[in-house]
């Protein structure tokens, strides 16, 4: 089921930062939420996921950084209990060892805390933890900047590889356009809180519309700059 | 020239450098990729005297490095700066050390080839965009006029068309000063496009150094391939590897 949402806004004092938008996402959907520092694509992405929660859709989030979802004093079991008590989910063994097997982080010691555990790893539990209930979208902020290039590229595979025989809708948010180019079929440009341009990820990289989506077309690739 | 011979730095029993011997002539740029825990913050603090060497000796011209005074432009841009000072305070503070003076115009100059709007430095580190406060962090680097500049990670906290820019000012301004450049990075994409040789850390060991345009094309170490695959993965070199 397509699942909508009309006139996300936000202000922040006083003063706006997202102009009323309206997204729809189809099951299965790979959206990429691009713009500069500051356009407001991280602000649409949690006023998103308040409404689709509001309106009973099952949303996951990933955080840039694992240090934002997992507290350092709690061991790795604590927080995958954690993940599952509030979905109201009983403990069930093999969906973990599954989703662990997929993120290949089953040699991971459930016993240690977060910084027993390499950032490459911490970043695929998180993921691991936001598909534990089988969410409709999965928004994704920034998922991969933290992490060195090699991880981030194998984290990107195997999500994309969990995802593929399921409905899970994945919107990835960021300000990369190479990244955002490799990884999803339809790209919405963000500037000044607003959506500028929505379309196939092919047509805005070769008929940018906006002035931002033609600057971060020109800017995506380091080895063909304008300069 | 900056010279690196057979350095060693040991934290514990554990080895956090070993045998890197690399060299960085005056005007030219070597981006150092690896890993996190590759060593590579080690390496920026052991060519600033911040840690010990156990073995090995770093070298500008034949001279003890420290001599030069080599300059860091640092990852965090805002974490950079003292928070409750203006920034013209902390960008003049290594001169003021030093006792010395720079110009009007001299300041000028450089603020403008930055797209720095000199009335900006009066402002704090949280009253300007992080794309300012990081062009403020190498005019800091700049204006102490030292021969060798290091670079940790300069561009990761800025957004996509943000980096490329800074990026193509650094050079720019390189060109114009002829400062060595040894940019540590995780980002192939940058390290390609504005390198003059690529290295590649791990587990404190450098496993190649490479012109950039050969490794592009085919790098020596295994893990220099997983990088440049990633690289195409991630999009930061194009389309299809």
């Amino acid at each position: 089921m397509t699942l909508s949402v009309c006139g996300l806004s936000a202000v922040r004092s006083g003063r706006t930062i997202l102009f009323p938008t309206d997204i729809s996402i189809e099951p299965g959907a790979r959206i990429g939420l691009v713009g500069a520092s500051g356009s407001g694509k991280s602000t649409l992405g949690h006023a998103l996921i308040d409404a689709l929660q509001d309106q009973g859709a099952r949303v996951a989030h990933v955080p840039q950084s694992p240090d934002e979802a997992l507290d350092p004093l709690r061991r790795m079991a604590f927080h995958w209990r954690e993940a599952e008590q509030a979905l109201g989910l009983p403990h069930d063994a093999a969906r973990q060892h599954a989703l662990f097997r997929a993120l290949k982080i089953e040699k991971g010691d459930l016993r240690k805390r977060p910084w027993g555990w390499s950032r490459g790893m911490q970043q695929r539990f998180v993921i691991a933890m936001a598909l534990v209930g089988s969410p409709d979208v999965l928004v994704m902020d920034e998922p991969t900047s933290a992490l060195d290039p090699v991880v981030a590229a194998r984290t990107m595979a195997l999500l994309e590889e969990y995802l593929s025989t399921r409905q899970t809708a994945m919107v990835l948010i960021t300000h990369d356009l190479g990244l955002a180019a490799q990884r999803v079929a339809r790209l919405m440009v963000m500037d000044a809180g607003r959506i500028v341009e929505d379309g196939p990820t092919s047509d805005v990289l070769t008929a940018p519309q906006s002035a931002v989506a033609k600057s971060l077309c020109m800017h995506r690739n380091w080895l063909e700059l304008p300069c | 020239m900056l010279e690196l011979h057979g350095v060693c730095v040991r934290y514990g029993k554990v080895d956090t450098l070993c045998d890197v011997t690399l060299c960085v002539p005056a005007g030219q740029t070597l981006a150092v990729v690896g890993e996190s825990g590759a060593g590579k913050s080690t390496l920026i603090a052991a060519i600033l005297g911040l840690v010990k060497l156990a073995a090995g000796q770093i070298t500008w011209a034949g001279a003890p490095v420290h001599t030069c005074r080599p300059s860091l432009v640092m990852q965090e841009p805002r974490a950079a700066f003292n928070p409750v000072l203006p920034l013209r305070r902390s960008i003049m503070e290594p001169l003021t050390a030093r006792a010395e003076q720079l110009s009007d115009a001299r300041l000028a100059h450089i603020c403008n080839r930055l797209e720095l709007p000199i009335d900006l430095l009066d402002r704090k580190p949280g009253e300007v965009s992080i794309g300012q406060a990081q062009r403020a962090g190498i005019l800091r680097a700049l204006i102490a006029g030292s021969p060798l500049i290091l670079f940790d990670e300069p561009l990761s906290a800025l957004d996509a068309v943000t980096q490329k820019h800074t990026a193509q000012l650094i050079a720019d301004l390189q060109d114009e000063m002829g400062f060595a450049a040894l940019v540590v990075t995780h980002d192939l994409g940058y390290a390609a496009a504005f390198g003059d040789n690529i290295a590649v850390l791990r587990k404190g060991r450098v496993e190649e150094i490479t012109p950039t345009h050969a490794f592009i094309q085919h790098p020596k170490s295994d893990y220099g391939e997983d990088l440049r695959q990633a690289a195409f993965a991630l999009g930061a070199l194009g389309y299809g590897a």
